[in-house]
């Protein structure tokens, strides 16, 4: 008997923002904090709590510097990083197979 | 500015229709195709004046008693590598400024490299070519001599270094309407062209060929420009 999809999903990154910086983090090879913040549409605050979560699960690692003047923090993707996110693609796809095949099977009473 | 309660649940659909938005939104705030495609309309166009004269006959004696030329530009083997390097080293240069700009890394390095590799390789093979004649010769527009020469040597011109080189950087940066692009100019590069008119051992010889190449890739630019013109603009 196999498991079921949804209990292959790790909490961490299956929540929307988190996959959602994953993913662009992954797009992108390195993002900016501005960059995420605005696509994302978050607080400067709520993000900064995802990407917590995320680093301390080793999932991306944060670095700060400066261009110019100004302060700025790049978000990379660690490998974990990058085989959580295409895990979690997976399960997703997987998910929504088993749904799909469970909504077209006749119903039996 | 919203919260994350205002977001729809966890649903596995909408989470990976999510994903992909945002992965095109990065792919948009990348590319920046006009930049190589402006760049490399100047180089061409920038090749007329240097290559216009410029040309060796090498020949070889071919027993019994004959013997077969090869005619080519000395300037293009000094130009084109020259060129390209700079160019791609402008490029470069441009998405470095853009990815800092835009707060996103750039794809740019896969194109930079295989761009200078393919300039020297093609570079390398063409002197080759060109210091060792084919039983039959050939001509500067590369139209008389073996048919499956012709081929490789036009595509080992710098034109068909430009043109390999952008099928990477659709390649990098997920474009397809610059794939369809690249194999259309890559198309015109492969396709002889003379309008029946054209004196090859004239110093004008190259003059159709580079300025429908240069025209492609400066149409091909302004095209990208204008397509990727909302994607400039600051949020």
């Amino acid at each position: 008997m196999t498991s079921h999809p949804a209990n292959g999903l790790d909490d961490v990154v299956h929540q929307r923002v988190r996959l959602g910086i994953l993913t662009i983090a992954h797009e992108a090879r390195r993002v900016e904090f501005s960059y995420l913040r605005t696509n994302l549409e978050l607080t400067a605050g709520n993000l900064s709590q995802h990407l917590g979560v995320l680093e301390n699960a080793g999932l991306i690692t944060i670095e700060k510097g400066y261009a110019g003047k100004r302060a700025r923090t790049w978000i990379t993707l660690t490998t974990a990083g990058h085989a959580a996110l295409a895990e979690e693609v997976t399960h997703l796809k997987l998910l929504i197979s088993q749904v799909e095949r469970a909504d077209t099977q006749p119903s039996r009473h | 500015m919203t919260t994350e309660s205002a977001y729809p649940a966890d649903d596995p659909h909408r989470l990976l229709a999510s994903t992909r938005e945002l992965a095109r939104g990065v792919h948009r705030a990348q590319r920046a195709t006009w930049f190589p495609l402006l760049v490399l309309a100047a180089v061409t166009f920038a090749s007329i004046p240097v290559l216009y004269g410029h040309h060796t006959l090498t020949c070889k004696a071919v027993p019994p008693a004959g013997r077969v030329c090869g005619v080519y530009s000395t300037a293009a083997f000094v130009y084109w590598p020259i060129a390209l390097v700079l160019a791609y080293a402008a490029i470069a240069a441009f998405y470095i400024h853009r990815s800092r700009a835009r707060g996103v890394g750039t794809r740019v390095w896969p194109y930079v490299t295989a761009g200078i590799i393919i300039a020297v390789v093609l570079t390398c093979a063409s002197l080759w070519a060109a210091h060792h004649p084919p039983a039959g010769g050939y001509d500067i527009l590369w139209l008389h001599g073996p048919q499956s020469l012709g081929w490789f040597l036009r595509l080992a011109s710098p034109s068909g270094a430009i043109g390999l080189a952008l099928l990477v950087l659709a390649w990098a940066e997920r474009n397809r309407a610059l794939l369809v692009f690249t194999l259309g100019y890559l198309v015109i590069v492969l396709v002889p062209i003379t309008f029946g008119w054209v004196m090859p051992l004239s110093p004008w010889s190259f003059l159709p060929r580079l300025v429908i190449q240069g025209s492609v890739l400066l149409l091909g630019g302004i095209g990208f420009a204008l397509a990727q013109r909302p994607a400039r603009l600051p949020a």
